[in-house]
């Protein structure tokens, strides 16, 4: 009887559990990543306005680290307990698009709403002719100097080609007591992208024409050449292994880095931890031809097919991405205006760290859009890790382009 | 009759409990490594054992494999080299044993991801405190770069392993310590024992069953431990200090092959089982005989 009596008692706890699970008619769940300590504050703020302004609708912001955005995407879809809307890097959108995760957004956007974005950005975002995200937050890459230490080593204006770049790192590695000339990022995210800044100005894209992997390239070797032949004359930080990004921008703040390449957010950094360092920001060095590349990234909002709740989570999509919302987020965070009208306000005009980033986005190179991407960046990062670690370029880069195009033949 | 159901019906609660967390979890990975599977976990075609072929063929889950092997023998050995003695020396009575007992758990008490956090911190090749502490003492005269590769970064990780696996493996020596009655060491000292023929001739023998649960356990734990080396280099450079947890999680999140992921998350599985059940057999013939 007991028995019995406990096998009905776990059966309604299970079936409770089953209907917490299930979304409230009016509530929109999003998660978003947490790009600083502002983000989640700044859509606390989101969540009390749209709410006043819509009663009847309540939003439940779910805000993640970046590090594990796409583990817990892959759980709750899996688990098919997923948001209505959520953050995702635009380049993971292929892998949602095919799976036929994501909802397009065409039914929904006026031409006036689409008119609000500048189209660099929304345009990743778009595939086969429909729009399945919106883009969220964007950001380029640019060089980021130290004006005391070029003043000290004698050296006018910062480097245009690779060249004078170390010419330049020569100078600030001369001046000895622990500076190091270019700050190179040899662990963890990006990695494989602080590579392709040295191999687009050589020619070399990510993918040839014909779809193969550009690793295999006479200018892929160059370039990672390059790198290694700073490593090895002492040009850059040591241990280049051991430093992810946030390793060399600590270097850059503390004045230890002559020059570094890096996102927007790093001037909002040095603006709280580090404001009397004096530095400039200018573009990557362009390699013999001329040629030069930057990384441009952009985050997409995106809102899933499952969603219960569509019409209220447009609201809120249509809330996000008005001028006034959109400035507040870019501003607090230090990414690029992805909205034209938000462009033109006098932070973005009068900002010169932030024109040297949009001054760089006709070469800005989005990650290609493939299924398989992340294992082509992974093989890439490992590849340049052996390689900055001693290991013989051209075989290493020969093995790495044979295993990217097994992975993009798929 | 009754008497027969009986037990059968007793442990049924427990048995379905244990189904639902633990048999529903390794089948639902068996569906998965032994189908194909899209990057969200939706079942495609049968595949067999494409995605077990497919981690034979992968020289990085097999380098993985091996230094799991070498991280678990050193992490486990180590932690019970050392306990052995920090137990024995606790169990005596001295003054400020408490302190003493406070300061050898307290590793315990943080998690095992915020000292890794630190750890990496003080490893740090221009800041960390370790560098400034060697250049300081002139054991050093140049930083050494602990995190650049792997022949400082898996000894270093290692030792870290062994610290934060002493404190519990401490505990347990402690615990058979204190069972062992001090009449028998009284009458080995009347004998003429000397300590080392007390030690090896009482005390080991003695705590031999509670060295078996600390292999067992620490085994289990030490073999699946993610924090440690996913915080400090994430596996990292190029794979060269990556053990099957650590590659498992790039090959699930990362790339997106869950079907892979699955499988070998069934071979550590499978592994453990064997070993957990070799070991276990073995001991308790030993203690039989």
């Amino acid at each position: 009887m007991s028995l019995a009596k406990s096998t009905a008692g776990l059966m309604a706890g299970m079936s409770m559990l089953a209907f917490a699970a299930q979304a409230n008619a009016g509530e929109v769940r999003v998660t978003v990543a947490e790009y600083s300590a502002k983000t989640g504050p700044y859509f606390e703020e989101v969540k009390k306005e749209f709410e006043a302004k819509n009663p009847g609708i309540t939003v439940k912001f779910e805000v993640v680290p970046w590090d594990v955005l796409l583990q817990k995407l892959t759980t709750d879809i899996t688990a098919g307990t997923n948001a209505d809307l959520s953050i995702i890097g635009t380049r993971w959108l292929i892998d949602f698009v095919q799976q036929d995760v994501a909802e397009p957004l065409d039914g929904y956007i006026t031409p006036e709403f689409k008119g609000r974005f500048i189209d660099t950005f929304l345009s990743p975002s778009i595939m086969g002719g429909k729009t399945y995200g919106l883009p969220i937050a964007a950001s380029a890459r640019a060089m980021y100097y130290n004006k005391e230490l070029f003043e000290k080593a004698g050296i006018a204006k910062p480097p245009a080609t690779w060249t004078e770049l170390q010419d330049d790192a020569r100078k600030i590695k001369a001046l000895g007591s622990g500076t190091f000339g270019f700050g190179l990022q040899g662990k963890e995210i990006e990695t494989d992208v602080y590579y392709y800044y040295a191999m687009w100005s050589l020619g070399t894209e990510i993918l040839n024409k014909d779809g193969t992997s550009g690793l295999g390239t006479p200018g892929a070797l160059e370039a990672a050449k390059l790198y290694k032949s700073m490593i090895d004359e002492g040009l850059t930080e040591p241990g280049v292994t051991s430093n992810n990004r946030e390793d060399v921008q600590n270097l850059f703040k503390q004045g230890k880095v002559g020059m570094m390449i890096t996102a927007p957010f790093l001037s909002n950094q040095i603006k709280d931890e580090a404001p009397s360092l004096k530095y400039g920001v200018a573009a990557i060095p362009a390699g013999p031809t001329g040629a030069r590349g930057t990384y441009g990234v952009t985050d997409s909002m995106i809102m899933f097919k499952n969603s219960k709740n569509k019409d209220e989570a447009w609201k809120l999509m249509d809330f996000l991405f008005t001028t006034e919302q959109r400035a507040k987020f870019t501003q607090g965070e230090g990414f690029l205006p992805v909205n034209k009208e938000e462009a033109k306000m006098d932070y973005y005009v009068h900002n010169a760290d932030l024109a040297a980033f949009t001054a760089l986005l006709p070469d800005a190179r989005f990650a290609p859009v493939i299924p398989g991407w992340e294992e082509v960046a992974q093989i890439t990062s490992d590849a340049m890790q052996k390689i900055y670690l001693g290991g013989d370029p051209e075989a290493g880069l020969k093995d790495a382009a044979a295993k990217a195009n097994a992975v993009l033949k798929k | 009759m009754q008497n027969r159901f009986l037990p059968y019906l007793l442990t049924l609660p427990s048995l379905f409990l244990a189904a639902v967390v633990i048999f529903w979890p390794v089948w639902d990975l068996i569906q998965i490594s032994t189908h194909d599977v899209s990057r969200f976990g939706q079942l495609r075609d049968f595949s067999g054992l494409t995605n077990f072929a497919a981690l034979i063929g992968d020289p990085d889950f097999v380098a993985a494999l091996w230094r799991t092997g070498l991280w678990t023998v050193l992490v486990v050995g180590g932690a019970l080299l050392l306990s052995v003695p920090v137990a024995m020396i606790l169990n005596t009575d001295f003054y400020g044993r408490g302190v003493a007992r406070v300061i050898i758990m307290l590793p315990w008490a943080v998690s095992l991801t915020m000292t890794a956090v630190v750890w990496r911190w003080a490893l740090s090749g221009e800041s960390g405190m370790l560098n400034s502490a060697l250049l300081g003492l002139g054991l050093i005269d140049h930083n050494i770069q602990w995190l650049a590769q792997a022949e400082t970064a898996f000894p270093m990780q290692v030792m870290i392993g062994i610290l934060v696996t002493v404190p519990f493996t401490t505990t347990i020596f402690l615990g058979g310590l204190s069972s062992i009655p001090d009449d028998l060491y009284e009458a080995a000292a009347l004998e003429g024992a000397t300590p080392l023929q007390q030690f090896r001739e009482i005390t080991f023998p003695l705590l031999k069953p509670f060295i078996n649960i600390a292999i067992v356990l620490n085994t289990i734990y030490v073999f699946n431990s993610f924090p440690i080396i996913w915080v400090m280099t994430q596996g990292g450079p190029a794979n060269s200090t990556d053990i099957l947890v650590t590659h498992l999680y790039k090959l699930a999140f990362r790339i997106g092959k869950l079907g892979e992921a699955s499988a070998v998350s069934l071979v550590m599985f499978a592994i453990l089982l064997v070993f957990t059940m070799i070991y276990v057999r073995l001991a308790m013939r030993e203690q039989r005989a």
